[in-house]
C-alpha cells in the first residue's frame, strides 16, 4: 500500500515536471538582448550612403559615383569630408590618461622582484572601438648600454609579447616584464603572476595591444605592473627605459 | 635720606624694567616656540597629497574620412588638450595597416604614400616638440594634401600626438611612459568619384554549443546559454567598405527578432568581424571561462531559447550592388534545467526511502 501512495507522488512530480516543459514549450518566447543606450551614448544605424550606380564585369560588381547630394558635393569641391563615426553620436570625447609616467622600480636587488604599478584609462565613447598598445624603446638598461634581458617568466615557451605566462621564481627567472588586470585586458592575462616581456621598439617588436574594446565605454581602466629581477652577476647601476602607450580609435 | 630714597628708586625702576624686559624676551620665545609648533601640528595632521607624475590627453576628431581627387587639398581642425600635468607635446602622421578582423590596427614607423601632411599654425610643425600647460587646448590645423597624379586607391594614416617621457628625478631604476593619442585618417583618391564596393561574408557561425552529426548547420544549446553569433566580412575592393543589413533570429514558435550591423569600416583588400547591435553584454571580470569571454563576437544572444531558431543574415555594400546572405540555426534545451529536476527528484527519493527505513526500524 505505502509503496503505491509513494509511486503516485512520484507520478505526480513527473507530471507536474511534464506540464511545465509543455506550458514553457507552448508559451512563445523571445530572444531579448541589452539594449545599447545611456545618457552617454546612443547607437544609430550608420548610413553614409556615399556610393550609387553600378558596374560589373564577370568577376565582381561594384558601385561606383557617390551618391545624390554627395556627388554634387564631390563634383563642386572636389571632396568630401566626414568626422567622427556617423553610426554613434557620443558626448564622451576620446582621452587617455596614465596616473604615473615615472613608474620608480627604485633599487633592484638581486632574487628580488622589483615592481612598479600605473593605471590605464580609456574614455572612448566617441570612437566606439578603441585599443592601447605598448611597445619599449629600448630594453631596461644604464646609460653605459649594460642592460636587463626581457623575461622569460619561468622558462615557460607560452611567455611571449603577446602571450602571458606563469614569472613566480624570484631565485631563478631573470628579466624585466609586465602584467596587466582590470577592464578591457587581454585573456592570457590569467592572475597577478602572469606576464609578458615587452615588445622591443629597437628590434622590430610590433606594438603589443595591451587594452581593448569593442563597444562604447567610459572610464575603462587597468592597472600595469611592470617588474623586474636580476641575478647577484647583473652589474649595480641605474636602469630605465621609455614605455611608448598608444591610444587609438579604431578605423 | 632722600637721595637714598631717589637711588633706591631708580634702583627699583631699573630691576622692574629689567625684569619686563626679561618677561618680554620670554614672552617672544615663548610665543616663536609656540608658533612653530602649529606650525609643525599643521604640516603633520594636513600633509598635502602628492600625486605621481600623470597625464591625460584628448583628441578630437577621433576619425575622419576623406574621398578627395588628386591636386585637392584640405584644411581640418583638430582639438588637443592636456588635462593633466603640464608637457612637450609631438604632433606627427604615421601609415597604418590592419592588424587583425577585430578593427585593431598597427601603426607603421615610417611614412609612406603619396599623400601630404603638415601643420597650418604658425607657431606650430609636425615632428617639432611644443609645450602644453595643464588643460591647455591647443588646435591642430592639419593640411592634407593630395597631389597631382596621385594613384587612384585608398590610404590610411594617424594623427599621433605624443608627450614626451619625464626625466628620472627618483634617482633609482625606472620605467618612464610616452603617451599617445591618435585619430585615424582613411583616404580615398578618386579621379572620377567612383569607389570600388566588392565584398563577401566569410564567416557566418555560432561560437560554442554541440555540433548534431545529422543536422548540417546547426549546433545544439542549452536553453540559458549566452549564443555568440559570428559574422566575418571581407571587402575584396580597393576602397574601403561600410557594409549596411541585419541579423533576423527566427524561432519555432514565429517569434522573430532582428538586429541591425553597424556601418562599420572594412579597409580595402581586409576582413572585419562586424559588430550587431543591439547585443547582450557579458561582465567577463569573474566568468572568464565562458565562450562569449574568450572568443570576440558580432552579437550575443541573451534569454531564454527553446527549440529550433534559424538565423539570418542579409548584407549590403552600396547601393546597385546585390545582397549577400547567410544563414546559420540552433537548437535549445534546457538541459541544465531538466538535470536539476532531475537531481532533485533523485534526492527526494533517496530522502523518502531513509525516512520509510527509519519507519521500519
Amino acid at each position: 500500500m505505502e509503496y503505491l501512495i509513494f509511486s503516485k507522488k512520484i507520478l505526480q512530480v513527473f507530471f507536474f515536471v511534464f506540464l511545465l516543459y509543455a506550458l514553457c514549450s507552448i508559451l512563445p518566447i523571445k530572444a531579448f538582448a541589452d539594449n545599447m543606450n545611456s545618457s552617454h551614448f546612443q547607437i544609430e544605424f550608420g548610413n553614409i550612403n556615399i556610393a550609387s550606380g553600378n558596374k560589373s564585369s564577370s568577376s565582381y560588381q561594384i558601385s561606383d559615383t557617390l551618391g545624390q547630394t554627395a556627388a554634387g558635393e564631390f563634383q563642386s569641391t572636389g571632396y568630401i569630408i566626414l568626422a567622427g563615426f556617423q553610426y554613434i553620436h557620443s558626448i564622451i570625447p576620446f582621452k587617455f590618461s596614465i596616473s604615473n609616467i615615472n613608474m620608480n622600480l627604485g633599487t633592484i636587488s638581486p632574487n628580488t622582484f622589483a615592481q612598479a604599478t600605473t593605471a590605464l584609462t580609456v574614455s572612448f565613447g566617441g570612437a566606439g572601438q578603441y585599443q592601447v598598445t605598448t611597445v619599449e624603446e629600448g630594453k631596461l638598461s644604464t646609460l653605459a648600454g649594460i642592460s636587463i634581458p626581457d623575461t622569460a617568466c619561468d622558462g615557460s615557451p607560452g611567455c611571449t609579447p603577446t602571450s602571458a605566462a606563469p614569472w613566480t621564481q624570484n631565485n631563478s627567472a631573470y628579466g624585466f616584464g609586465y602584467n596587466m588586470s582590470g577592464q578591457d585586458v587581454p585573456n592570457d592575462f590569467l592572475g597577478g603572476s602572469y606576464y609578458r616581456p615587452f615588445a622591443d621598439d629597437t628590434q622590430a617588436g610590433i606594438p603589443t595591444v595591451i587594452m581593448s574594446n569593442p563597444n562604447v565605454g567610459r572610464n575603462r581602466q587597468s592597472t600595469l605592473t611592470v617588474r623586474a629581477n636580476v641575478s647577484n652577476a647583473q652589474p649595480n647601476g641605474t636602469y630605465q627605459t621609455i614605455l611608448n602607450f598608444v591610444a587609438t580609435p579604431s578605423y | 635720606m632722600m637721595m637714598r630714597q631717589k637711588k633706591f628708586f631708580s634702583l627699583s625702576r631699573a630691576r622692574i624694567f629689567a625684569g619686563r624686559l626679561s618677561c618680554e624676551k620670554n614672552f617672544v620665545v615663548e610665543s616663536f616656540i609656540n608658533s612653530i609648533g602649529v606650525i609643525i601640528f599643521i604640516f603633520l595632521v594636513f600633509v598635502p597629497n602628492v600625486s605621481a607624475q600623470q597625464i591625460t590627453l584628448s583628441l578630437s576628431p577621433p576619425h575622419l574620412e576623406l574621398v578627395a581627387k588628386p591636386g585637392k587639398s584640405v584644411l581640418i581642425a583638430y582639438d588637443l588638450q592636456n588635462l593633466a600635468d603640464p608637457t612637450i607635446m609631438t604632433a606627427t602622421v604615421l601609415p597604418f595597416i590592419p592588424k587583425d578582423n577585430l578593427g585593431n590596427i598597427q601603426i607603421l614607423s615610417q611614412f609612406q604614400g603619396p599623400i601630404r601632411f603638415s601643420l597650418d599654425n604658425s607657431d606650430l610643425q609636425l615632428d617639432k616638440p611644443f609645450f602644453m600647460k595643464s588643460h591647455d587646448r591647443t588646435q591642430l590645423l592639419l593640411r592634407i594634401r593630395v597631389p597631382e597624379g596621385a594613384p587612384n586607391g585608398d590610404y590610411y594614416y594617424t594623427l599621433l600626438a605624443s608627450s614626451q617621457p619625464p626625466t628620472n628625478a627618483s634617482g633609482g631604476s625606472a620605467s618612464l611612459a610616452r603617451a599617445t593619442i591618435g585619430s585615424n585618417i582613411l583616404i580615398t583618391v578618386t579621379e572620377s568619384g567612383s569607389v570600388e564596393a566588392k565584398g563577401k561574408i566569410v564567416l557566418f557561425d555560432l561560437l560554442g554549443g554541440y555540433k548534431i552529426p545529422l543536422l548540417e548547420n546547426t549546433k545544439l544549446f542549452d536553453s540559458s546559454s549566452n549564443i555568440p553569433v559570428v559574422l566575418l566580412v571581407q571587402n575584396e575592393g580597393k576602397n574601403f567598405i561600410k557594409p549596411q543589413g541585419r541579423i533576423t533570429l527566427k524561432g519555432s514558435f514565429a517569434e522573430t527578432a532582428t538586429y541591425d550591423i553597424l556601418g562599420q569600416n572594412i579597409l580595402a583588400q581586409s576582413q572585419r568581424l562586424i559588430q550587431a547591435t543591439p547585443s547582450a553584454e557579458l561582465n567577463c571580470d569573474n566568468t572568464k571561462s565562458e565562450t562569449a569571454c574568450l572568443h570576440p563576437y558580432s552579437l550575443l544572444l541573451s534569454g531564454f531559447f527553446l527549440g529550433k531558431y534559424n538565423l539570418s543574415t542579409a548584407i549590403n555594400f552600396g547601393e546597385g550592388v546585390p545582397n549577400v546572405f547567410a544563414a546559420t540555426a540552433f537548437i535549445a534545451l534546457p538541459f541544465k534545467f531538466l538535470a536539476g529536476i532531475l537531481l532533485a527528484i533523485i534526492i527526494a527519493i533517496i530522502v523518502i526511502k531513509r525516512f520509510r527505513k527509519t519507519d521500519e526500524d
